[in-house]
């Protein structure tokens, strides 16, 4: 090899190699640069490096100090392979010592890292227990996932009565809303597969695991609206299962829970959205539940579900227009200007705009409408109709209804007064 | 080595011992295969050379496979709201993209150089059981195509390599692409459990005499811890495999939460087998690569026994890390503290490797040849791997990024940029000894480099895009959500995309250099020694014969074949070199040694693999099929247990009356 060869040859080669190395160093540099200033992006819904809340927060504080640390690190151990390969490049020296070794090295450089990591340990402990704190408790929710969306259930109890007015258990699903400053705790659970809740910018991720409730703490320093999506593979539609968490002013939270426990009214006679819940009592609401909603005989109509979908529940839809997304919040209910309105304002302003709900000017009639015609189109739902064998007939999401455009119509109508 | 005296043919005969049966009046079946040059060969072949080359290619073919596969990805991930894969196609695509790469590329691949040059580097003739080399081969065939065969009955997997409970069920995954995972990856199982058996047995009991363990090449001694986690890692899956076998085609309940099972059994079964794999997929290249570097630094590797156990260290600490996968599976704070702590611990021993490689480069004399430009490439984009993984071990930091896109760039940087680049430094490294020809190198350095820019193109952003929130395993990402400027998903997803392309050229690159060295024999003739190397592996033919040494040298060194070329001064330390690697060749075998008996060929191997995928074919369509892949299995155990220990015409070389040191190599296989 390099034992033939002019000394130019020899010299010339590792040169070009050195430029190349240097290159792929500064590459390198420049990519993990780019990772630490992915924290500065902007509009980023899910950017885990812009907390909003304490607990956030402290992870953030947390993963800072250790990617920094790593980074001197990487860039030490960058700069010796660069060193090495240009000091110690073939430049006609003789064959160097036959040295296997020296222990006093192998010591420091082993006894650095693990002190480093040491520091690193010490603070993670200190983190996962306040993480895993429960007994400062403010406000209970349970969530519980399903193919593909999330059920919030906040149930009348204990402080959620007493203090936050919650006198019957409030059902929805999508958008997770909380009152600003108040330690919530979510028990997570599921009812088929594993999914995980995470809203990055309010806490770190949990599974929620069929059998088993695992707890969350969710808390948001001011009001806004806050994106997150599952992030444990559930099947088909993983990419269709979002979530989003809304954080209100107090007073506004108030509002919130008054309007959700409002009794239900049914539209005007003789307009198109009483016709509407005509078509929905026939065709939604054997899986979907909207509050109040009386048979002709005067009992309440109940879903059920259980009997057609696998998961056994399927969105409660009382308040659907109060939310300002749908379908596992994958597709918003506003235009995108209104969207844009609601989802940028400032904090002051923000409580007063969502509390709105959906206006008729502001409703996405693309999205709903092609989702009335036929759901799995949009969202799949099931791979092939024939697989239904596999769960004894029943569905994994909507259902195609076969719906016609004067059935839309009126379902659209109605569904824009449920808030 | 296992020489050991046979009793001689007449008393064999005279003790009517049906081992002792003399060749010629062996029966019909029975009969072992003779040498030929043809295909049939290979079909037949018990040596470890031309299964190590089999391993190679057809894990080689698996490569192209899964690549593919991830160029779908890419493909189908390059824009919002991809159209090249619907969701279903999309599911089916990463899971087998993991599984392939995982199973039937990075394990087999390591298979192969280990198979190939364990030997050789030792100072043997062949492995411990040759025969149970070939079915562990043919196993990893077949199970390989059995689960690649899903593609055309039905569709792959789609429940992640990760194959979660209950998510795998039949209720939620319906088509036959699961049970074509689990009994596909059964299958492998034999291999890699086969082979580990193989391959400690050979290590332990085969080196040449003076070998002390600690004289072993280093590459060896990775193999051997990668063995050991083998070893006791298959079973863990193989249980967990089982069970959900069970589930799915028996009925069963094991992960059922109606009938009070808990879902996160099979997370602990699958990542108490997953986490020793990650160092199974990791320790051969580490092992390679402590080979090239000495090598093309002409110095000892620095820290040789520290390397050496710090690779058993990672080898058992190893096993007490798997729960890292699961911090956000709601564990109690204690196991995740204990968890994360031990993750951290964990780091050491894989530093002081790196460590230990920059130290033998420095004070070195420096050349760079592709396998050296390989070697260097892994500790560099390794280091970024190792580093994004100590930002996970941090529990609550990996809280935020598990299941994002930044755990893909963590775990592609310490598997593609470390795994991967260490093989294709023992493919540059060792390709003039296994085929005769040096690869050129010139198109070597554009493979390099084309990989190195495509890989950091395309794993690289996936920091930014995880950092930022975009989870894995989603069929599309939706414009309305990416966030705006510079760090937005849809550029750098581009990027990302882009950068899989190049990287396959690069990877193109290098069959294209095989062809270039071979077809169109541009490729110099290698020397037997043509990188002035340490190890025994050197110290034979380019290729070597079918016995690998006509003699087994004796071993006084660590780098055995550097001392016999070089001294050192032990005053100056000043090193010359006093013989040639012909010159050390020509002394070495100047005395042949006699009697060589090599294991002989056999059809049982092939046919008992075959059996097996009849079995599984038979499980999922109809039970007859599987009652005759039984038949089968038990047929070719009786077929192998009874086939004479030798061929008819060759291989056998009776004493001759009155020699009482007729040492012959008896295959145990």
């Amino acid at each position: 090899m390099s034992t033939v060869g002019t000394m130019k040859d020899r010299v010339a080669e590792p040169m070009k190699i050195m430029r190349r190395g240097r290159a792929a160093l500064k590459t390198s540099l420049a990519v993990s640069a780019l990772a630490f200033l992915a924290s500065c992006a902007r509009d980023a819904p899910q950017d885990t490096w812009q907390p909003a809340g304490p607990n956030a927060e402290q992870i953030d504080n947390l993963q800072r100090p250790v990617f920094y640390v790593a980074g001197v690190v990487g860039v030490i151990v960058f700069v010796a392979i660069g060193w090495a390969i240009w000091r110690y490049r073939d430049r006609g020296q003789a064959i160097p010592e036959q040295t296997h070794g020296k222990p006093v090295v192998e010591i420091v450089l082993t006894v650095i890292p693990a002190l480093i990591l040491l520091g690193v340990a010490i603070p993670t402990a200190g983190t996962i227990f306040k993480l895993a704190k429960t007994s400062d408790t403010e406000m209970t929710i349970n969530v519980t996932g399903q193919q593909w969306w999330w059920e919030y259930d906040y149930p009348a109890v204990g402080s959620n009565e007493e203090q936050y007015g919650i006198t019957a258990p409030i059902v929805t699903s999508g958008q997770l809303v909380i009152p600003e400053n108040t330690k919530v705790l979510l028990r997570v659970t599921s009812r088929d597969v594993i999914h995980s809740y995470w809203i990055p910018k309010l806490n770190g991720k949990k599974d929620s695991v069929p059998g088993r409730v695992h707890l969350l703490r969710l808390e948001g320093a001011k009001p806004g609206i806050y994106a997150g999506q599952c992030t444990e593979f559930c099947g088909l539609s993983h990419s269709y299962m979002r979530m989003e968490a809304v954080v209100l002013s107090r007073a506004d939270y108030d509002a919130w829970v008054a309007n959700q426990l409002e009794a239900y009214t049914s539209p005007a006679a003789g307009t198109l959205a009483a016709e509407g819940e005509g078509v929905f009592i026939q065709q939604c609401s054997r899986c979907h539940q909207v509050n109040g909603l009386l048979n002709a005989d005067g009992t309440p109509i109940i879903s059920a579900p259980d009997q057609y979908i696998v998961s056994g529940v399927a969105p409660n839809l009382t308040n659907l227009m109060t939310r300002n997304t749908f379908a596992g919040a994958s597709w918003d209910l506003l235009t995108p200007e209104c969207r844009e309105d609601v989802w940028k304002s400032d904090s002051v302003t923000f409580g007063a705009k969502y509390l709105k709900g959906v206006t008729t000017d502001c409703l996405n009639q693309k999205d709903l409408r092609e989702w009335l015609r036929n759901a799995p189109l949009k969202k799949p739902m099931y791979a092939n109709p024939e697989n239904l064998a596999a769960t004894g007939g029943k569905y994994r999401g909507m259902p195609a209804l076969g719906l016609t455009e004067d059935q839309i119509n009126s379902i659209v109508a109605y569904l824009l007064e449920r808030k | 080595m296992t020489i050991i005296e046979r009793p001689s043919t007449e008393v064999a005969i005279a003790g009517a011992v049906p081992v002792g049966v003399k060749p010629s009046e062996a029966l019909g079946v029975f009969k072992r295969p003779a040498a030929s040059s043809s295909w049939r060969d290979w079909v037949v072949t018990v040596d470890h050379k031309k299964l190590g080359i089999m391993y190679g290619v057809a894990a080689f073919v698996f490569f192209l496979i899964g690549g593919v596969e991830a160029l779908l990805i890419r493909l189908q991930l390059i824009a919002p709201d991809g159209k090249v894969l619907n969701a279903d196609q999309y599911n089916q695509m990463f899971t087998m993209h993991a599984t392939t790469m995982v199973f039937l590329f990075v394990m087999p691949m390591a298979a192969a150089f280990a198979n190939y040059f364990v030997p050789l580097q030792i100072g043997a003739r062949d492995v411990a059981f040759p025969r149970i080399n070939a079915f562990g081969f043919w196993c990893f065939l077949f199970g390989g195509l059995f689960l690649n065969s899903s593609w055309f009955l039905g569709g792959g997997a789609d429940g992640g390599w990760f194959m979660y409970a209950p998510n795998s069920s039949t209720l939620f995954s319906p088509s036959h692409g699961v049970d074509f995972w689990t009994l596909g990856l059964q299958i492998t199982g034999i291999a890699s459990l086969t082979g580990a058996i193989n391959l400690i047995v050979t290590i332990l009991n085969m080196r040449a005499p003076g070998m002390k363990m600690m004289r072993m090449p280093i590459f060896t001694w990775m193999v051997l811890v990668t063995q050991f986690l083998l070893l006791f890692a298959i079973p863990v899956i193989t249980v967990a495999l089982f069970l959900l076998t069970f589930q799915r085609s028996f009925d069963a309940t094991f992960f059922d939460v109606a009938s009070g099972a808990d879902p996160l059994l099979w997370q602990h079964l699958f990542w108490i087998f997953g986490h020793p794999e990650v160092y199974i997929l990791i320790l051969p290249s580490f092992g390679i690569i402590s080979e090239v570097i000495p090598v093309f630094s002409k110095k000892p590797l620095f820290g040789y026994p520290v390397v050496a156990m710090s690779g058993a260290a990672i080898g058992f600490v190893g096993w007490g890390v798997w729960a890292h996968h699961m911090f956000a599976s709601g564990l109690g704070p204690v196991s995740v503290t204990v968890f994360s702590m031990s993750t951290m611990a964990i780091a050491v021993p894989t530093g002081v490797k790196i460590v230990n490689w920059i130290m033998t480069m420095w004070g070195g004399k420096l050349t760079f040849a592709v396998p050296m430009l390989f070697a260097i490439g892994l500790v560099t984009q390794f280091t970024i791997g190792g580093l994004s993984g100590v930002t996970h071990a941090v529990a609550p930091s990996d809280t935020q990024q598990t299941d994002t896109y930044y755990i893909v760039a963590h775990f592609h940087y310490v598997l593609f940029g470390g795994a991967v680049f260490g093989l294709f430094a023992g493919f540059y490294y060792w390709w003039p000894k296994m085929f005769g020809r040096q690869l050129s190198e010139s198109i070597g350095k554009w493979n390099f480099w084309l990989m190195v820019i495509g890989m950091n193109m395309t794993f690289g952003p996936m920091h930014i895009l995880g950092l930022q929130g975009q989870p894995r395993r989603m069929f599309v990402w939706t414009e309305a959500r990416a966030g705006e400027g510079l760090f937005n998903f849809g550029f750098w997803n581009r990027i990302s995309s882009i950068g899989s392309f190049i990287l396959s050229i690069g990877i193109l690159l290098f069959i294209i250099n095989i062809f270039y060295t071979h077809k169109m024999k541009k490729g110099a003739l290698a020397s037997n020694d043509p990188w002035d190397a340490r190890t025994l592996e050197w110290m034979t033919d380019s290729p070597p014969k079918e016995h690998n040494f006509d003699v087994i040298p004796q071993i006084n060194h660590l780098d055995e074949f550097f001392h016999r070329k070089y001294e050192q001064d032990s005053a100056t330390h000043s090193v010359t070199q006093v013989h040639s690697a012909d010159e050390v060749m020509a002394e070495l075998n100047a005395h042949p040694d006699e009697h060589i008996h090599m294991p002989s060929r056999s059809y049982w191997p092939i046919l008992l693999a075959l059996s097996l995928p009849v079995i599984g074919y038979g499980l999922i369509y109809n039970r007859m099929l599987m009652a005759v892949g039984v038949a089968m299995v038990l047929l070719t155990m009786f077929g192998w247990a009874m086939e004479p220990a030798t061929s008819p015409d060759e291989d056998f070389d009776p004493p001759e009356s009155g020699d009482t040191h007729a040492k012959e190599l008896v295959p145990h296989g």
